[in-house]
C-alpha cells in the first residue's frame, strides 16, 4: 500500500495529464478495494453477529448463523442504559470540543506568534494531560472535584475532559495560527481594514480547517473517554463506553457487543462525512485564498 | 511596553496553559507522592522508595517498558509513513478524492475497543479470515492468529486506528503548500524524491511532529488493544499498572508505574520528534 | 491555588474514616421504621460489575413490593471499589449497595467504611452469610452468591471418561492434545484457580499450610517445580485473554477444555451466548470456590432503602431466582438450588482460596516465572 500511494504522489502535478487521470483512476480503485476489505468485511461481520437468534446461536461449524433476528436490537435497547447514555455522550462531546477550543486558542496564538523566555517549557506542559494515566487520573480528579465541592456530575465531566484534551486543541491550533501569513495581515491592515475584516480576510482562511479538526478530534476523544466518564459520572451520568465496557469486558456476549458497536459507530460516521464535506470547503487552496 | 508584552502573554496563556496546570499539577503530582509511599487510598503514608526498588528490580517491568516503547515507535513513525504519500496524493482534490478521505479517516471515528472487537471476529479461529484461508488450500488447520506473540495484532490495530489521525494532520498542512513551491522545485530539476525531502518535508514538519508526538504518547499509553488484541507473555505499561492495582491492590506500585509511563510518554515523543526533525530539516539546504 | 488545591486533595486524602457510623442512629431504629424510612428514600443504587441487565430485570420484583426504585449502573468490579474508596470522604456518596469478591474485603477497613455490624438489623440476617470463601465480612458484608471455578469442555472432543483429573492425567492430555486447553492469568479468577492447585498438588502441600496467607522467601522458592512443570508443558496450554475469551473460544470450536466459572459459563449458555453442548466438571485435583460479598457503604446516600435492599438479595426468593436465571449458588438455606451444572457429589472437590498475601503473591510469581519466561 506504501509503493502504491507513494507512486501516487510522485505523479500528482498541478493540472493532471490524462495519464496521470487514469493512475488516479487506477490506484482510487486499488485503495477502495483494500478499503472496502478493512471496513466491509469487519462491519458486515459484526452486522450477522448482531443479528444471530439467540435460540439457534452461531457455532462452529455454521458457516452462517442458521437463523437471523432483530430481538437483540430490542433486548439491547430496552434492557440496558443505552438510549440514556446515547442522549448523555452526544450532549457532552459538542460541549467539550467547543469549550476546549475556546480555552486552547489564546494558548495556541500565543504560543505559534510570540517568542518569549521558557517557551519551549511551556509548550512541553501542555502535553501534562497526555502523560497522566486515565485511571489515576480519574481517582484524584474526582477526589478534587468533590473537595472543590462541584457535585453536578456534567459539569464535573466537562471539566475533566476540557483539561484532558486540551493538549489535542493547543497544538493543532498552534499549527494552525503558525500558518497565518503576516503579509496578508499586514496587507489587509495597510488597506485600513477592521481588527474584523483583518481576521476574516487573513486569520479564517488558514484557522478554519485547524478548527475543525480540533473540534472532530475533542469531540471523538470525549465520546470515547471511559475512565473520567465513569468514575466522576457513577451512577447517574452513564456514558456510550461505560456500556461498552460491560459488553466487552466481564459480560461479553459477541451479538449484544456487535449491537452496542454498531449503535457506537454508524452516528459516529455518518458525522464524520458531514464534517468531511466541511474540512474540504473550508481548505484555503479550494476558496481561492492562496498565497 | 515590556511590561505590558510580558502580561498580556500571561494573560492569553492562562485559559489554556494555566488551567492545565492548576488542574493536572495537583494530579500529577499525588501519583508521584503516592510512588513515594503516599496518598494511599487505604492505610499509612511514610517516605518509602521501596516501592520504586520492587517495580525497578522485576523482569515484567523491564519487559512492559521495552514492549510499550517499542509499539509506540512503530505506531508513529508507521502511521506517518503510511499517511504522508497519502496526504500528498489527496492535495489536489479530484474527482473522488473527497470519499478516499473520508473513508480512509473512518478508523478515526471507531473507538479502540470497537476496533479490537471487530478485529477479533475477523481473526477468530473459525472466523472469516481462516475459512477463507483454507477455502483456498494454503492451510488446513485454522491459524491461531488470536494474541500473536509478535504483536503484529496490535500492531496492524494501532495503525488502523492512528494513520487517520497522522492523515487529517498531514492534509491540512500539506494542502497549504503553495504550488508556486513545488512547481519552482519541479522546474529546478528536483526529483519527486528530492522535492519530499527538501520542500514537503521541512515545510510540514510541525503537523508531522504534532502526529508523531500525539500517536506515540496514545500508543504507549495503550490499555484496550493490548488487552484484547495483544500478546499474553508480555503486558504493556497501562495493562501492569492496571494489573498490579486491580488483581492486587498494590498501589504504590501501580504508581511507580504509572510515573515511568508518564515519563516514557513524554521524553519518548519529544526524542522522536527531535530526531524527526532533525533527520528532516537537514534537506532543507538547496 | 495551586497550593490550596494540593492542600485539599492531601486533606482529602489523609482524613479517613471520618463519617464512619454517620448513620449509626438508623441502625438502633426498628425494622418497619427502616422500611418506612427507605419508601421514603424511594431510590436504591446497587454498584454490581456484571450481569447488569438481568440484575435490571429481577430488581423489578423488588420495585414492586416496595416502592424502591433500584439504579443498576454500568462499571467494572475495580472501578466500582476505586469509586467507593474515592468517596469515602464525602458526606454522602453515590453508592448505597456495593458488590464485590470476597477477597476484596482485605482492601478495607469494613468497620471503619461500611454500615453495620447488621447481624441484628436484618430479619434474614441469621440466614445469611457473612463468612465466605475463607474471608470473614464481621456482619458488615454478607454474601449474596456462590460460585465455583472448574473446568468446561467439549464433549465432541473428549468424553466424560477421559477427562483429566490428575497432575498426571494432565500431563498426558497436554502430549496428545497440544494447544487444546486454554486458561487466563488475568481478567478473572478461573486461571488462577487451575495453577494454583496446579501447583499446590505439585509440591504436595497439606492443604492448611496451603491456605495460610503467610509469605516467606522460602515458601515463594518451595513453588519452584510448579513453575518448571508450566515451564515444561508450554505446547500443552493456551493462555487466553479473560474468563470470556476463554468460553468465547470453546464455544467457538477452538479448544477442548478452559478453566472457568460454574455461573458465568452457566449464565452466557441460558442466553444462548455460549453453545449448550460445552459441559462443566470439577477435576478430582481440586478446585477454588468462593462467592461475593454486598456491604452497604457508611456514607450510602439511601442508607435505609441499601439495608432494605440487603435484606431482600439475601432472602430464599431472590437466592433462588439467582440460581434459576444465572446457575448461583444460593446463599440462603432455604433456597431453590435445583440449577447447577455439576452434580452435588462433585463439590467435594472445591477447594478454597489461599489467605493474602500469598494469594496475590502467588499470582504476580507465576506471571514472574511462568508468562514472561513462555
Amino acid at each position: 500500500m506504501v509503493s502504491l500511494a507513494d507512486s501516487g504522489a510522485t505523479v500528482a502535478p498541478k493540472k493532471p495529464t490524462r495519464r496521470a487521470g487514469a493512475l488516479n483512476r487506477f490506484l482510487m480503485i486499488v485503495l477502495m478495494t483494500i478499503v472496502a476489505i478493512w471496513l466491509i468485511v469487519p462491519f458486515s461481520m459484526a452486522v450477522l453477529w448482531s443479528l444471530v437468534d439467540p435460540e439457534t446461536g452461531w457455532n462452529y461449524p455454521d458457516l452462517l448463523p442458521p437463523s437471523l433476528t432483530h430481538l437483540r436490537w430490542v433486548e439491547v435497547w430496552t434492557t440496558t442504559a443505552l438510549p440514556q447514555a446515547i442522549a448523555n455522550s452526544y450532549m457532552l462531546a459538542p460541549t467539550v470540543a467547543v469549550v476546549t477550543l475556546i480555552l486552547a486558542s489564546p494558548t495556541a496564538y500565543c504560543f505559534a506568534r510570540y517568542d518569549f523566555a521558557g517557551k519551549g517549557l511551556a509548550q512541553l506542559a501542555t502535553l501534562l494531560p497526555l502523560v497522566v494515566p486515565g485511571f489515576v487520573l480519574a481517582i484524584f480528579f474526582s477526589s478534587l472535584i468533590f473537595s472543590l465541592g462541584i457535585y453536578s456530575r456534567f459539569l464535573s465531566i466537562l471539566m475533566a475532559h476540557c483539561v484532558l484534551f486540551l493538549p489535542y486543541a493547543i497544538r493543532i491550533m498552534t499549527v494552525s495560527f503558525g500558518q497565518v501569513r503576516q503579509d496578508l495581515i499586514d496587507a489587509a491592515r495597510d488597506l485600513g481594514a477592521s481588527p474584523l475584516a483583518v481576521f476574516r480576510a487573513a486569520y479564517m482562511p488558514a484557522l478554519l480547517p485547524g478548527i475543525l479538526a480540533s473540534l472532530i478530534i475533542v469531540f471523538i476523544q470525549s465520546i470515547e473517554e471511559f475512565a473520567i466518564a465513569f468514575i466522576v459520572g457513577a451512577p447517574n451520568f452513564t456514558t456510550i463506553p461505560s456500556i461498552l465496557y460491560s459488553y466487552l469486558g466481564y459480560n461479553f456476549i459477541r451479538p449484544n457487543a456487535a449491537v452496542v458497536s454498531l449503535i457506537l459507530v454508524v452516528p459516529n460516521v455518518l458525522l464524520m462525512l458531514g464534517l468531511e464535506r466541511l474540512l474540504k470547503s473550508a481548505n484555503p487552496a479550494q476558496t481561492g485564498v492562496k498565497g | 511596553m515590556r511590561w505590558r508584552r510580558t502580561l498580556l502573554i500571561l494573560a492569553l496563556l492562562t485559559p489554556g496553559l494555566g488551567v492545565i496546570l492548576l488542574m493536572i499539577g495537583s494530579v500529577f503530582y499525588v501519583a508521584v507522592m503516592q510512588s513515594f509511599g503516599y496518598y494511599n487510598l487505604v492505610g499509612e503514608d511514610s517516605f518509602s522508595l521501596e516501592h520504586w526498588e520492587k517495580v525497578l528490580g522485576s523482569k515484567q517491568f523491564s519487559r512492559s517498558l521495552s514492549y510499550s516503547a517499542y509499539i509506540a515507535v512503530v505506531a508513529a513513525i508507521g502511521s506517518v509513513i503510511l499517511a504522508y504519500p497519502i496526504a500528498i496524493w489527496l492535495r489536489r482534490p479530484f474527482r473522488g478524492s473527497l470519499a478516499i478521505s473520508a473513508v480512509l479517516k473512518a478508523p478515526l471515528f471507531v473507538p479502540g475497543l470497537v476496533a479490537s472487537f471487530l478485529f477479533l471476529n475477523v481473526i477468530a479461529f473459525h472466523g472469516v479470515v481462516n475459512q477463507f484461508l483454507m477455502w483456498i488450500g494454503i492451510t488446513d488447520e485454522p491459524i491461531r492468529m488470536q494474541n500473536d506473540r509478535g504483536a503484529w495484532g496490535v500492531v496492524f490495530l494501532q495503525l488502523w486506528k492512528n494513520m487517520p489521525f497522522a492523515l487529517l494532520l498531514l492534509t491540512g498542512a500539506v494542502q497549504s503548500i503553495s504550488d508556486e513551491v513545488l512547481d519552482a522545485a519541479r522546474d529546478l530539476g528536483a526529483g519527486s524524491f528530492a522535492r519530499f525531502r527538501k520542500v514537503i518535508a521541512p515545510l510540514t514538519v510541525q503537523a508531522m511532529q504534532a502526529a508523531l508526538i500525539i500517536i506515540f504518547i496514545g500508543a504507549a499509553g495503550d490499555f484496550a488493544f493490548q488487552v484484547t488484541a495483544g500478546p499474553t507473555n508480555v503486558q504493556s505499561m497501562a495493562q501492569y499498572m492496571v494489573f498490579l492495582k486491580d488483581s492486587f491492590g498494590r498501589w504504590n506500585q501501580a504508581a511507580v508505574v504509572g510515573v515511568s509511563l508518564m515519563i516514557l510518554a513524554l521524553f519518548g515523543s519529544l526524542i522522536l520528534a527531535f530526531i524527526s526533525s532533525v533527520v528532516l530539516k537537514s534537506g532543507n539546504k538547496w | 491555588m495551586f497550593r490550596t488545591l494540593i492542600a485539599t486533595v492531601a486533606t482529602v486524602a489523609t482524613a479517613s474514616g471520618a463519617f464512619a457510623g454517620g448513620h449509626s442512629e438508623l441502625l438502633s431504629k426498628s425494622w418497619d421504621e427502616i422500611v418506612a424510612q427507605a419508601k421514603e428514600e424511594g431510590q436504591v443504587s446497587w454498584f454490581v460489575w456484571y450481569f447488569q441487565p438481568r440484575y435490571r430485570e429481577i430488581a423489578k420484583a423488588f420495585t414492586e413490593e416496595y416502592g424502591i426504585e433500584v439504579v443498576i449502573p454500568e462499571g467494572t468490579h475495580e472501578g466500582n471499589i476505586e469509586k467507593f474508596l474515592a468517596e469515602r470522604n464525602r458526606d454522602a456518596g453515590d453508592i448505597d449497595v456495593l458488590a464485590m469478591g470476597t477477597d476484596r474485603i482485605d482492601l478495607f477497613d469494613p468497620t471503619e467504611m461500611a454500615l453495620g455490624p447488621l447481624t441484628d438489623v436484618l430479619p434474614e440476617a441469621p440466614n445469611m452469610r457473612t463468612e465466605l470463601g475463607g474471608h470473614d465480612g464481621l456482619g458488615y458484608a454478607f454474601g449474596y452468591w456462590g460460585n465455583q471455578t472448574g473446568i468446561a469442555y467439549d464433549p465432541n472432543k473428549i468424553a466424560d471418561a477421559d477427562l483429566p483429573q490428575t497432575i498426571e492425567d494432565f500431563e498426558a492430555f497436554f502430549a496428545a492434545n497440544p494447544g487444546a486447553f486454554g486458561f487466563n492469568y488475568e481478567n478473572g479468577g478461573s486461571g488462577p484457580s487451575f495453577f494454583q492447585n496446579v501447583t499446590r498438588n505439585i509440591i504436595n502441600a497439606e492443604m492448611d499450610d496451603w491456605l495460610s496467607g503467610e509469605v516467606t522467601e522460602d515458601r515463594m522458592a518451595s513453588l519452584k517445580p510448579a513453575w518448571d512443570w508450566f515451564l515444561d508443558h508450554t505446547d500443552g496450554y493456551v493462555i487466553t485473554a479473560s474468563n470470556t475469551d476463554s468460553l468465547q473460544r470453546i464455544s467457538g470450536g477452538e479448544f477442548t477444555m478452559v478453566a472457568a466459572w460454574e455461573d458465568h459459563l452457566y449464565g452466557l449458555q441460558v442466553k444462548g451466548e455460549i453453545d449448550d453442548r460445552i459441559k462443566y466438571y470439577i477435576p478430582e485435583f481440586g478446585m477454588n470456590g468462593g462467592g461475593n460479598y454486598n456491604i452497604v457503604p457508611a456514607n450510602a446516600p439511601n442508607p435505609a432503602a441499601a439495608l432494605v435492599f440487603l435484606n431482600w438479595v439475601s432472602s430464599a426468593e431472590t437466592q433462588t431466582a439467582f440460581n434459576q436465571v444465572f446457575g448461583a449458588a444460593p446463599m440462603h438455606p432455604n433456597a431453590d438450588d435445583s440449577k447447577a451444572l455439576v452434580p452435588n457429589e462433585m463439590r467435594q472437590y472445591s477447594t478454597i482460596w489461599p489467605g493474602n498475601p500469598f494469594n496475590t503473591e502467588i499470582r504476580q510469581a507465576f506471571v514472574e516465572n511462568v508468562v514472561l519466561e513462555r
